[in-house]
C-alpha cells in the first residue's frame, strides 16, 4: 500500500484504497542498534511519548526523577496492559489533574473535561503508538482496555521478576509520570532494527479508505 | 435534514472530540461506549447513515461489532474503525467484515470529515442510482 498525500476529496475513483499518511511519522531509531532488548523498548517508548507530546503541542524535557510534590490523593492514573511472545507489560502514568488538562488538545470552552477518562486515552494512545512501532521490530502485541487507577492503590510491584522502567516528563513546572513494567520471558526476541515485513502498521494521524469492500474470506 | 454518524467509543474524551468536529462539519452525532450499545444505538436510532467505531473496548469489541453488523441486513451504514491500532492483521480483519476504512488515533480533523463526507457522500450516490 503506498503512501499518498492527499484529501479523501482528491481521491481517485479508480483506485480501491486511499491512504494517507504524515511524512513525520516516522522517526528513525538507528541509536538503539547493539542495545540490550530492555534498552530498546525504552528507547520505542521514549519515541511514542516524544511523539505524542508533540502532537499534543507541548515541548516535554526529559526528567532524571519525578519533580511532582503533589499529594498521593490528588494524582490521577491510568494504565494498559500489553501481551505478546514472551513478553508481558504495563504501561502506567500518572500526573497531576493540571498535567491533564495542559495536554487536552480541544478548547475547554464547551464542556470541562473528563481527566480521568483523558489519562486513559492518553495511556491508550501511548501504547497503542508502541504496539504499531515494536511492530515494525516483528513483535505483535495484543493491548488490554486503559483502566484508571485509584491514587491509594499506585504503587509499583516490588516483585524482580518486573523490570521497571521509569520515564519521568517535564511539562513546563509540572511532570508527567510514566513507568514500563516488563516481565521478559527467557525466549523474547525483539529484532536490533525495524525489518522488513510486507505491510508495515498503519502510523498515527494516518487514514485508509478502503473504496470497495473486502468479502473475501 | 441532517446526516447523522453513529461514534461508538469507550473513551468519553474521544467521542466528545469527534462530536465537536463533525457538529462543526453540520452533522448530528449519536454516541455508544461500547459495541453492545452500539446495537442498540442502531436499532433506537434507524436514521444513522454512517458508523466511526474504536476497535478496543470492553464487553463488546469494534471487530465483534462490525462482524455482528455483517450478519444483520437491518444495518447497511458503512462503518470507519477509528483506533490507535495500526497493525494489518486488524486492519484485514476489519476489511474482510465489511469496514469501509480505518483511521488511527490521533485523529486529524480535516481528514476525518474529508472521510465522513467521502463515506456519506458514497452512499448517498449509490442510493440515488
Amino acid at each position: 500500500m503506498a503512501g499518498r498525500d492527499e484529501t479523501p476529496e482528491q481521491g481517485d475513483e479508480t483506485r480501491n484504497e486511499l491512504q494517507i499518511q504524515p511524512t513525520s511519522a516516522r522517526l528513525t531509531e538507528n541509536a538503539m542498534r547493539g542495545k540490550s532488548a530492555r534498552k530498546r523498548l525504552t528507547g520505542i517508548l521514549a519515541v511514542c511519548l516524544r511523539e505524542l507530546m508533540d502532537e499534543l503541542g507541548v515541548e516535554p524535557a526529559w526528567l532524571p526523577e519525578s519533580r511532582s510534590r503533589v499529594e498521593l490523593s490528588e494524582i490521577l492514573a491510568a494504565s494498559v496492559g500489553f501481551d505478546g511472545e514472551n513478553l508481558r507489560g504495563t504501561f502506567t502514568l500518572t500526573g497531576h489533574p493540571r498535567v491533564f488538562t495542559r495536554l487536552y488538545p480541544f478548547a475547554m470552552e464547551h464542556a470541562q473535561p473528563d481527566l480521568v477518562d483523558w489519562a486513559k486515552e492518553l495511556a491508550n494512545q501511548t501504547i497503542g503508538r508502541f504496539k504499531n512501532r515494536i511492530f515494525a521490530y516483528g513483535l505483535a502485541l495484543s493491548v488490554s482496555v486503559p483502566q484508571s487507577i485509584p491514587a491509594e492503590q499506585l504503587r509499583v510491584a516490588r516483585t524482580r521478576k518486573r523490570i521497571k522502567i521509569p520515564v519521568a516528563i517535564g511539562i513546563d513546572d509540572m511532570s508527567l509520570d510514566t513507568w514500563l513494567e516488563l516481565d521478559i520471558g527467557p525466549g523474547f526476541k525483539l529484532a536490533e532494527q525495524p525489518v522488513s515485513v510486507n505491510e508495515p502498521a498503519l502510523p498515527e494521524r494516518s487514514l485508509v479508505l478502503f473504496l470497495e469492500a473486502d468479502n473475501t474470506q | 435534514m441532517k446526516t447523522t454518524v453513529l461514534v461508538v467509543d469507550d473513551s468519553l474524551t474521544v467521542r466528545q472530540q469527534v462530536t465537536a468536529v463533525l457538529a462543526a462539519a453540520g452533522y448530528d452525532v449519536v454516541e455508544a461506549c461500547d459495541g453492545l450499545a452500539g446495537l442498540d444505538a442502531l436499532r433506537a436510532c434507524p436514521g444513522i447513515s454512517m458508523i466511526l467505531c474504536d476497535v478496543n473496548m470492553p464487553r463488546m469489541d469494534g471487530l465483534e461489532f462490525l462482524e455482528k453488523l455483517k450478519g444483520d441486513s437491518c444495518c447497511t451504514a458503512p462503518v470507519v474503525m477509528l483506533t490507535t491500532n495500526g497493525t494489518p492483521d486488524l486492519i484485514a480483519r476489519a476489511k474482510r467484515a465489511g469496514a469501509r476504512g480505518w483511521i488511527v488515533k490521533p485523529f486529524q480533523a480535516r481528514l476525518l470529515v474529508g472521510a465522513v463526507r467521502r463515506i456519506v457522500g458514497d452512499l448517498a450516490k449509490s442510493i440515488a442510482t
